[in-house]
């Protein structure tokens, strides 16, 4: 992918999605181990983190959905994974693969629909495939592939549901209230309403 | 550890973890486990930095653990019991999880507690030929972290004053969070522009980083001699 089609501008506001769903996750984070700590016993730890599993595909999304260029799905998640990188955790050495895992998911569906169809469905959709690319990652890297047939299912379910919350509903909304605000002229999603409100802070 | 070149250790730690995955088990994950914890004992990290991260994953790997004893998979189990003269497969398939929990979250820890970010960004630009916009912007945004950290806190509390409940996803918290992210970026990019960056000028480096002889002894046994010594044992 060439570079020079992309600004500057696009590259730093894909790392800065990536940072303020790394915030957003980090604040669900304490709510998702307190819930995993009461489900621990049950051996059902992991339905805590598949219930807030969406919020790490809502980066690429919502970048994908303003700014509407092939490889914004796959740029953005790479570059949030980067930013996952950079705040040092545990899980960050394996974290740039899965970036790259995900932001492929996402982008499958936008390129199927030919970067032409930006709604709940397609942005759903993304979210839906980002979900089962890490799944099958999963499988083998974390080997839930030694997990219950019913339990993987279920897990995967509920990683859907979330997908399409966070990714479908919620990133179609925020889209959406952020275009009308103004501050979205200069990206597709700007240029396509009329007459946006200017934006009073 | 600290003295490795960022993107040598970056792989170096990645690539057995591969192979850890490829074997399933738990023997490997533990040993793998014991040699991070090695690394970072003699690479002199914060013991209380350390221990404030290894709480949650130890939460984790008991919570795999239970995972792993109350829901293996029947039948098509890719595990041995017998290899480890456990009786009860369940256990084994418990230890096989919370043991890979362990020996990742050991691997990125002693990644993430040896590495200067700056020189990791800068490290992964020379070597892996990641595009300087890419590297520089990503910089730029990581700079933005604590304020945007602050915003999100400023965000709720503002709406708390008002005597309005808000999720930590609502729209009415992440809407003035995104504007600003918006501005932001247009702001950062304008002002590296300003200053003369251009993607594609090419740029002589501030801080070259440079291949030393234990990066490639450190590769050799991590890519090499420890999947070695996977297959023969």
């Amino acid at each position: 992918m060439k570079t020079e089609t992309w600004k500057l501008r696009d590259i730093i506001l894909m790392a800065i999605f990536g940072v303020v769903f790394a915030v957003v996750y980090l604040a669900v984070f304490d709510g998702g181990m307190a819930l995993s700590a009461a489900l621990a016993p049950a051996g059902l730890s992991n339905y805590a983190f598949e219930i807030i599993y969406g919020v790490w595909f809502m980066a690429a999304t919502l970048a994908a959905y303003i700014i509407r260029k092939p490889g914004a799905a796959l740029i953005t998640e790479m570059l949030a994974s980067a930013i996952e990188l950079l705040m040092g955790n545990s899980g960050g050495l394996t974290v740039v693969l899965t970036g790259l895992i995900q932001g492929a998911g996402a982008e499958v569906v936008f390129l199927l629909f030919r970067y032409k169809k930006w709604n709940f469905v397609s942005m759903s959709l993304a979210g839906m495939l980002s979900a089962v690319f890490i799944f099958c990652y999963e499988l083998y890297y974390l080997n839930y592939i030694a997990l219950a047939p019913s339990l993987l299912i279920g897990q995967l379910a509920v990683r859907f549901v979330s997908a399409i919350v966070f990714s479908g509903i919620l990133c179609k909304v925020l889209g959406d209230l952020l275009a009308r605000t103004g501050v979205l002229k200069s990206y597709a999603i700007g240029a396509e309403l009329k007459q946006p409100d200017v934006y009073d802070d | 550890m600290r003295s490795l070149d960022p993107a040598c250790k970056f792989v170096g730690l990645l690539v057995p973890t591969f192979f850890l995955a490829a074997f399933s088990n738990p023997f490997w994950n533990l040993v793998f486990f014991a040699l991070c914890f090695l690394g970072l004992c003699f690479s002199k990290v914060n013991l209380k930095v350390f221990v404030g991260i290894m709480a949650p994953v130890l939460l984790m790997a008991f919570a795999m653990f239970m995972t792993g004893y109350h829901f293996p998979a029947q039948g098509n189990l890719p595990v041995n019991a017998q290899s480890l003269h456990i009786s009860s497969s369940a256990v084994y398939n418990g230890l096989l999880m919370s043991s890979r929990v362990l020996a990742y979250a050991a691997a990125g820890l002693l990644f993430a507690l040896t590495t200067d970010r700056i020189i990791m960004v800068r490290s992964f630009q020379q070597h892996f030929h990641l595009p300087q916009a890419f590297a520089y912007g990503l910089l730029a945004a990581w700079g933005v972290f604590p304020h945007m950290a602050q915003e999100y806190r400023r965000a709720r509390v503002a709406l708390r004053m008002r005597g309005q409940k808000a999720w930590p996803v609502s729209p009415a918290v992440l809407k003035p969070l995104l504007v600003k992210s918006v501005r932001w970026s247009e702001e950062l990019a304008i002002a590296m522009e300003s200053k003369g960056f251009s993607g594609k000028a090419k740029r002589t480096q501030f801080q070259p980083c440079h291949i030393k002889p234990v990066d490639i002894l450190f590769l050799l046994l991590s890519c090499v001699v420890w999947p070695t010594l996977l297959f023969l044992l």
